[in-house]
């Protein structure tokens, strides 16, 4: 990411909201990053422009070494999106044949990763069942599951643990310490701090849409400082949160 | 191509398994079902009551479907962000559109091909009870006006489309599609008026030019009408088959590719 920059125009009143002002990240193959920020910070407009769903106004994104828009950059992405919604009438079983087709995978390998995912994510008894049926902790998690069909090298978390029981979280919080000893790149934002100081290599701190920190987590973070320090101290520098 | 057909197939298995559809089959059934008691009110020519009622469910039951399914496909998935989990695969935004549109077709497809069938009970029914060996029924041209009611579903559905990309918001593609069906089905006979030039019957020059350009811009939806030729066992021009599916065609393509741009266009914050 290089200069990101993303301004919104407010339908009526056409007052211009700067989501992004300048940031510039540079994430390494097979390294956790946390990206972490009040809400409204700039997390999720960051996370759309990578996918493609929004455009930056100015500044650009390559993955990879490709832009963003390259229709095949998606096919090394796995995304979970914040809350995710699912078509209601559909089985997880068949919105993992979908995400698995889309990516042109073969009938028989989608079935055995289906299969797999289901089991790693405790969703084998409820893969038939319509996803309207699910809880939310159960949704959250046929979402990872859609996100990792295709074995992405790359994955993109919107906040993968919110909503998430306890046991829900652990199972998530395993997921992704099983990815990071695969060796895949991953890239969440949350707000629990204590799970991306435990998972990440890497953090970035954003307030009102710039970056504020970028923390090594080992490096950085000394016995007695906790990431949780390190955040609240830089929302006081920032001089608070804008509204 | 994988992007477009799973779309297609997921669209239309969630079309099939929505409540609404079951609702609509259940009228279309008590109409075939009533059309046989209906056709005993008339003396003679039962066998073309019956058909014509039988063509006229199907193409309503087709288009209450659509309406209620369609208008939601689009603005539902942006509403509630289920876009972001197609479109964030290798889908353009122009392949989303495709998916759906392929997926409304196919279900316009399979409900017209199963109305179709259970259609032909109240119509052979019919035959039977009230046998008329001078009355002339084809079976084939009965088949052509369903294959043609499905043209024409999928052609609004193509318009369903066409406006839910301008418009995220499902009522006003709803409100949109519906004037346009009604203008659609109408167009014809008013252009007709207008070209009748009958006597005593002044139209100003400037209502004229809009009858003419309302003619042209919206789709003709009458074109694709054969409940008369179907009643009463008429035949078919045979360059009605070479037009209108070229109309059809060019239309819908047209319909399909604005609406591909439009979304091309789009963000989805």
């Amino acid at each position: 990411m290089d200069s990101l920059t993303k301004v919104f125009k407010k339908e009526f009143s056409k007052k211009k909201v700067v989501a992004l002002n300048s940031l510039t990240l540079d994430i390494q193959e097979g390294e956790v990053f946390g990206f972490l920020g009040p809400n409204g910070a700039g997390k999720s407009t960051t996370i759309k422009i990578l996918l493609n769903l929004i455009w930056p106004t100015s500044g650009t994104v390559s993955i990879d070494g490709k832009s963003a828009a390259h229709k095949s950059v998606h096919e090394l992405i796995g995304y979970l999106p914040e809350n995710p919604y699912f078509y209601d009438h559909l089985s997880a079983r068949e919105l993992l044949w979908f995400g698995g087709k889309s990516c042109n995978l073969q009938n028989t390998v989608i079935r055995d990763r289906t299969e797999k995912l289901m089991q790693d994510l405790d969703l084998t008894t409820a893969m038939n069942r319509p996803l309207r049926s699910y809880s939310k902790g159960m949704v959250q998690r046929a979402g990872l599951a859609l996100a990792l069909i295709h074995s992405p090298r790359i994955l993109i978390l919107d906040e993968p643990m919110s909503g998430l029981d306890p046991m829900g979280r652990r199972k998530v919080f395993d997921l992704i310490s099983s990815l990071k000893k695969e060796g895949k790149t991953v890239f969440f934002s949350s707000h629990i701090l204590h799970d991306i100081e435990r998972l990440c290599d890497r953090a970035a701190i954003l307030i009102n849409g710039g970056l504020k920190r970028l923390i090594t987590v080992r490096q950085d973070l000394q016995p007695g400082l906790t990431l949780e320090d390190v955040f609240l101290d830089e929302v006081a520098k920032s001089g608070g949160i804008r509204e | 191509m994988n992007g477009v057909l799973s779309l297609a197939s997921i669209t239309l298995k969630e079309g099939i398994r929505n409540r609404a559809i079951f609702g609509i089959f259940i009228m279309a059934l008590l109409m075939f079902a009533a059309s046989i008691i209906l056709t005993n009110l008339f003396m003679r020519d039962i066998i073309k009551v019956a058909a014509d009622l039988s063509l006229a469910t199907i193409s309503f039951s087709g288009l209450l479907m659509i309406i209620f399914i369609g208008t939601n496909l689009l603005s539902k998935d942006i509403d509630k962000r289920t876009i972001y989990m197609v479109i964030s695969r290798p889908i353009s935004r122009a392949e989303y559109v495709l998916g759906k549109f392929g997926g409304l077709c196919l279900l316009v497809l399979v409900t017209t091909i199963f109305l179709g069938i259970v259609s032909s009970v109240p119509v052979y029914a019919s035959s039977l009870i009230y046998h008329n060996p001078q009355t002339i029924f084809v079976w084939t041209t009965y088949i052509t006006a369903i294959v043609f009611i499905a043209m024409k579903l999928m052609l609004i559905s193509a318009v369903i489309i066409f406006f839910s990309s301008i418009t995220s918001t499902s009522f006003i593609s709803l409100i949109l599609t519906v004037a346009t069906y009604i203008i659609g089905s109408t167009n014809e006979t008013v252009k007709g008026i207008l070209d009748a030039k009958m006597e005593g019957v002044h139209i100003s020059p400037p209502i004229a030019a809009i009858i003419k350009t309302v003619y042209y811009v919206f789709p003709n939806l009458s074109a694709f009408d054969l409940k008369l030729q179907a009643a009463h066992g008429l035949p078919i021009p045979a360059e009605y088959f070479l037009w209108t599916p070229v109309y059809w065609l060019l239309y819908t393509g047209i319909l399909v590719t604005m609406a591909c741009l439009i979304m091309t266009r789009k963000e989805f914050p």
